[in-house]
C-alpha cells in the first residue's frame, strides 16, 4: 500500500475510533443531531484534507456539497418563488378571485430559457434573453451610474472646501484621497507617454494602488483565517465537546 | 538557507492551523479590541432608535461565510431586541434562508420576544436587484406572506410597512451578489432610507468610498467588526472568542513573510554591474 493509502486508511480508522468514544461516553447524542455533526465534521475534515493534497476524499466531498447545494436551492426556489407567485396564482387563486393570466408572460420568458437543451427550440431563449438584457440595461445604467459615478465624484472634491480648522488630522484625508484618484486616474490614461511631469504622477498612482492591494490582501488574510476559525470552533466545541481553553 | 526558500506549503499551513487552535488550547491575556468610528456609527443609529421602531435586515450570506456574519448578525440583533426595537428579515440569497431564521429564533427566545409582533423573517425570493426595488415599491405585495405563511399585512410587525422608506432603519449583511452594492443602487439610492452594512474581510475595502459619500452610515467589516460589536453591546460570544486566535495567526503570517524577505535577501546574488 503506498503511504497516501495508509493515511488515508489511518485517518478513516482514527475518525470512527473518536466518534465511537464521543457517543460512548454521551459526549455526542445518539439521535439524527449527533449524526448530522459526525458527518459535518467527516466532511469539513476531507475538504482540508485538500491542503495535503488532491484526493478521492475531497473529490468526493466536493462533489456530495454541489448535489446538496442544487438540490437545496431547487426545493426552495420551488415553495418560495414557483409556487407562491406562478402555481398558486394561477390554480389556486384566492377565494373569489380568478386565476391570474398574466403570471403566465414571466412564466412563459422563464420556461422559454429551459428550450436551450432542445435544438429544435433554442429560438425561444432569444425571446427571454433578449427581454432580460433590455431590462438589465434599462434598470443597472441609470442606477450605477447615479450611485457608483456621480455620487462618487461629489465627495472626492467637496472635502476641500470644508473648514479646515474645524477638522484636526482629519484635514489631511481630503487632499490624499483627490492626489490618489487623480493619479491613479493619470496612470491609467495611456493617450501619452507616461514621462516627465505624466511620469512621476503615473508612479505617485502606482504606489496609490500598491497601498490599496496591500490593503485588500490584509483584508483577504483575515477574511480566510476567520473561516478557518469557524471550522476549528466547531471541530473542537461542536464535535470534540471541549470547552476552551483546554489547559 | 534556499531550503528556507522552498519551504513546504503544508508546513506553513500546519503552522497556522496550530497556531488557530492555541487559543483554544491555552488561556491567553484577553487583547483588546478597538472600537472604529465606522462600526460605532451603526451601534449609534440603533441606540437611538425609539421603542418600537422597525429595521430591516438582509441576510445576505451562505454557510461559507458564517463564521464571520452570522456572530456580526447575532450581536445587531440582540441590540434591537434589548431596545425593544422590532427587526424584519429579508434574504437576497437561497443559502440565507436557514442562517437568517436561526438567528432571529436564538436571539428572539434569549430577549422573550414573540414572532409576527416584535419580528418576522420573510424569507428568500428570487431577483437579487430587482427584489430590492420591489420591496421599495411594495413591500407587502412582493412578499403577500412570510416564511411561516402568515400574511404580511396583518402581521403587527409588517402591517404598517410598506416600502423600504418606512424603515427607521435597513441593514445590509452580505458576503458578495447580491449584496450591499445592490442595496446601495437600488435601494438607498433611490428610496432615500438610512442605511447600514456589513460584509466579509474580504469586500470591507471596496465599501469604504460609500461611507464618504453617505451612502453607508456605518460598516461592520469581518470577524473584528463583529468582535467590536460584541465589545459595544456587552455581550463578548463568538466573534471576540475568535479574535485570539486571528491574532495568533496574523503574527504567524507576519513571522513566514518576515523569514522570507530576510532569507531572499540574504540570498540573492549580487548585483552585476556594467562593463
Amino acid at each position: 500500500m503506498s503511504r497516501d493509502g495508509i493515511f488515508f486508511v489511518g485517518f478513516l480508522v482514527a475518525f470512527a475510533a473518536v466518534n465511537a468514544f464521543l457517543l460512548s461516553t454521551g459526549a455526542l447524542a445518539a439521535s439524527w443531531i449527533g449524526f448530522g455533526t459526525i458527518l459535518a465534521a467527516g466532511l469539513t475534515l476531507a475538504l482540508y484534507s485538500f491542503l495535503y493534497k488532491d484526493n478521492p476524499v475531497f473529490k468526493a466531498a466536493e462533489h456530495l456539497y454541489v448535489g446538496v447545494v442544487a438540490a437545496y436551492e431547487l426545493s426552495l426556489v420551488w415553495y418560495q418563488n414557483i409556487l407562491v407567485d406562478v402555481f398558486n396564482p394561477l390554480f389556486r387563486p384566492p377565494e373569489g378571485a380568478g386565476p391570474k393570466w398574466l403570471v403566465l408572460v414571466p412564466a412563459f420568458l422563464g420556461l422559454f430559457l429551459m428550450t436551450r437543451i432542445f435544438g429544435r427550440w433554442i429560438w425561444l431563449s432569444r425571446i427571454s434573453f433578449a427581454f432580460f438584457v433590455g431590462l438589465g440595461a434599462g434598470l443597472a445604467i441609470p442606477r450605477r451610474i447615479a450611485s457608483f459615478v456621480l455620487q462618487q465624484i461629489e465627495p472626492s472634491i467637496r472635502p476641500l472646501s470644508i473648514d479646515i480648522a474645524s477638522l484636526g488630522w482629519g484635514v489631511l484625508n481630503p487632499p490624499i484621497i483627490l492626489l490618489g484618484v487623480v493619479s491613479v486616474l493619470v496612470y491609467f490614461y495611456f493617450s501619452v507617454e507616461h514621462t516627465g511631469v505624466v511620469g512621476g504622477i503615473s508612479k505617485v498612482g502606482i504606489y496609490f494602488l500598491m497601498v490599496s492591494f496591500g490593503a485588500s490582501f490584509g483584508y483577504t488574510v483575515m477574511a480566510r483565517i476567520s473561516l478557518l476559525i469557524g471550522r476549528v470552533n466547531f471541530l473542537l466545541e461542536d464535535w470534540l465537546n471541549l470547552s476552551p481553553p483546554i489547559f | 538557507m534556499e531550503r528556507l526558500l522552498n519551504i513546504d506549503r503544508r508546513i506553513v499551513y500546519l503552522a497556522i492551523f496550530l497556531g488557530v487552535c492555541l487559543p483554544y488550547l491555552f488561556s491567553f491575556v484577553e487583547l483588546p479590541v478597538t472600537i472604529t468610528a465606522d462600526v460605532r456609527r451603526i451601534y449609534d443609529k440603533i441606540d437611538s432608535l425609539e421603542e418600537g421602531a422597525t429595521v430591516m435586515v438582509s441576510f445576505d450570506y451562505g454557510p461559507s461565510s458564517k463564521p464571520e456574519l452570522q456572530p456580526m448578525a447575532l450581536a445587531i440583533l440582540r441590540h434591537c431586541f434589548s431596545k425593544n426595537v422590532k427587526v424584519v428579515g429579508v434574504t437576497l440569497v437561497t443559502e440565507g434562508v436557514g442562517l437568517a431564521n436561526s438567528a432571529m429564533e436564538t436571539a428572539a427566545a434569549e430577549f422573550d420576544r414573540e414572532y409576527g409582533r416584535d419580528y418576522s423573517f420573510l424569507g428568500f425570493k428570487a431577483g437579487g436587484a430587482i427584489l430590492v426595488l420591489n420591496l421599495g415599491q411594495d413591500l407587502q405585495g412582493t412578499f403577500k406572506a412570510d416564511l411561516k405563511g402568515t400574511s404580511t399585512s396583518e402581521m403587527e410587525v409588517t402591517r404598517n410597512i410598506h416600502s423600504l422608506k418606512d424603515f427607521d432603519y435597513v441593514i445590509d449583511l452580505a458576503a458578495g451578489f447580491p449584496g450591499i452594492e445592490e442595496w446601495i443602487a437600488y435601494g438607498q439610492e433611490r428610496y432615500r432610507f438610512t442605511f447600514g452594512a456589513g460584509c466579509t474581510a474580504v469586500m470591507a475595502p471596496d465599501f469604504y468610498p460609500f461611507l464618504q459619500s453617505g451612502q453607508l452610515n456605518g460598516l461592520i467589516g469581518g470577524l473584528a467588526g463583529a468582535a467590536e460589536y460584541e465589545t459595544l453591546i456587552g455581550r463578548k460570544a463568538k466573534a471576540m472568542g475568535g479574535m485570539q486566535a486571528q491574532s495568533v495567526a496574523h503574527l504567524i503570517i507576519i513571522a513566514f513573510i518576515l523569514l522570507g524577505n530576510a532569507v531572499y535577501f540574504l540570498t540573492r546574488s549580487p548585483r552585476k554591474t556594467s562593463p
